[in-house]
């Protein structure tokens, strides 16, 4: 099945996270209902990472990597935005793999600012 | 009460005195406050949205705040943008064009923000023409800094925003400024992190950093937005609560103000002339983003 993006937003600027959690939702339904989804981009001009951490990187709190790359895929991208998609969702996978890891990197991180500082 | 502004540049020094302002009337209600612009000599207009804020903040404590004084080209370029219609004058016709209007918005009020956006800065005439890859970035870069405002700032107050471009200079000075929870107090409350409010916008501007808990995962907005101003040549300014955060030509400068601006303000300036095609930083393959 597909789901457009722009049938979900009726706009081309894709820039609100309460937009994106309406295609999260419908992402959801379909994914836990083990549906293949082919999410449609096609006349999308303009993409926020607010918008896109919404829509489908929370879908890794909820699926599995393997469920997520075994039942979607994305269509109707412009290279520059499949490159901020690619972002969204290793910063997702990250956020959700370890939570506590995720603040140990960003406390050690500060750790390294202050020792260089 | 009687305050008196001094010129106002979008620098380190034009934020210091309006957090000056902020500190001056944070406490005052129920007042009549007389802002005496008389030494004003310059007004960027893109401050408007950081001054605006702190004057609408004065209004919600029931306040009556009056701008006097004005000197004839501050009074022509705030009237030209809409600023000091909020404030009893008239909004007289921008004759070329290149002021993009001051606007206050509530936090879920992205789409009416969209369509500002599209109406007053891409779509107009007379903006500058620029390659359609910078156009992209500049817009999507907008995009971003109101969402992270919306995001992260939990403002009741609304969101402002105001631009200016220049011509001759090939540039273009965008801003938004929220009176939200600020940075500082936000990754306090969220990440359990006490920073100084300088760290504290360092710390939102790495990639893999956000006060987001929750199902949705954040913390790329302003890394991306950093990237691109890289690329672009132009220049971030962030400030947040009594923290100071610049970025220009690649180098991160940081100060501490005076007193600290009740919530936070994003300010960039772009390069229009920038002829970056803006392909891709990393290769991505539409079978391999999952």
């Amino acid at each position: 099945m597909t789901i457009s993006i722009f049938e979900i937003v009726g706009s081309p600027l894709c820039v609100a996270s309460g937009d994106g959690q309406k295609v999260y939702e419908r992402l959801s339904v379909a994914l836990k209902d083990s549906r293949r989804v082919s999410l449609s981009f096609y006349n999308i001009s303009t993409l926020t990472s607010a918008f896109l951490n919404s829509a489908v990187g929370q879908l890794y709190g909820e699926f599995s990597e393997v469920q997520i790359r075994a039942l979607l895929n994305v269509q109707d991208m412009q290279p520059d935005d499949l490159a901020l998609l690619k972002r969204v969702v290793e910063t997702a996978k990250q956020y959700f793999r370890d939570p506590q890891k995720f603040d140990q990197a960003v406390r050690e991180s500060l750790g390294d600012e202050n020792d260089e500082a | 009460m009687r305050l008196i502004l001094p010129e106002i540049r979008h620098d380190q020094a034009g934020f210091q005195a309006l957090v000056g302002l902020a500190e001056k009337t944070e406490n005052t209600y129920f007042e009549d406050i007389d802002i005496d612009m008389s030494t004003v000599s310059w007004f960027d207009a893109d401050m408007c949205s950081a001054f605006g804020a702190l004057l609408y903040r004065m209004g919600e404590n029931v306040n009556t705040v009056r701008l006097l004084n004005t000197r004839p080209g501050v009074d022509n370029i705030l009237s030209k943008n809409g600023f000091l219609s909020h404030y009893g004058r008239e909004k007289i016709p921008d004759r070329w064009g290149t002021t993009i209007p001051y606007q206050r918005f509530d936090a879920k009020d992205d789409r009416y923000f969209a369509d500002y956006i599209e109406n007053e800065l891409i779509h107009r005439d007379e903006i500058p023409t620029m390659s359609s890859g910078l156009l992209k970035k500049f817009r999507e870069s907008i995009f971003e800094i109101f969402s992270n405002a919306v995001l992260h700032s939990r403002s009741e107050l609304g969101i402002f925003s105001c631009g200016q471009f220049f011509p001759a200079r090939h540039c273009l000075d965008f801003s938004v400024a929220d009176l939200g929870i600020g940075m500082r107090a936000n990754i306090k409350e969220n990440a359990g992190l006490d920073l100084s409010a300088e760290d504290a916008i360092c710390w939102s501007t790495e990639g893999r950093n956000t006060t987001k808990r929750g199902p949705v995962p954040g913390g790329l907005g302003l890394k991306l937005l950093g990237e691109f101003i890289d690329l672009n040549g132009g220049c971030i300014q962030i400030v947040s609560d009594a923290g100071y955060w610049r970025r220009e030509n690649k180098i991160t400068t940081t100060g501490l103000l005076i007193h600290s601006f009740p919530g936070t303000v994003v300010t960039i300036e772009i390069n229009t002339a920038d002829t970056n095609t803006y392909m891709l930083t990393t290769e991505a393959s539409a079978t391999d983003i999952f």
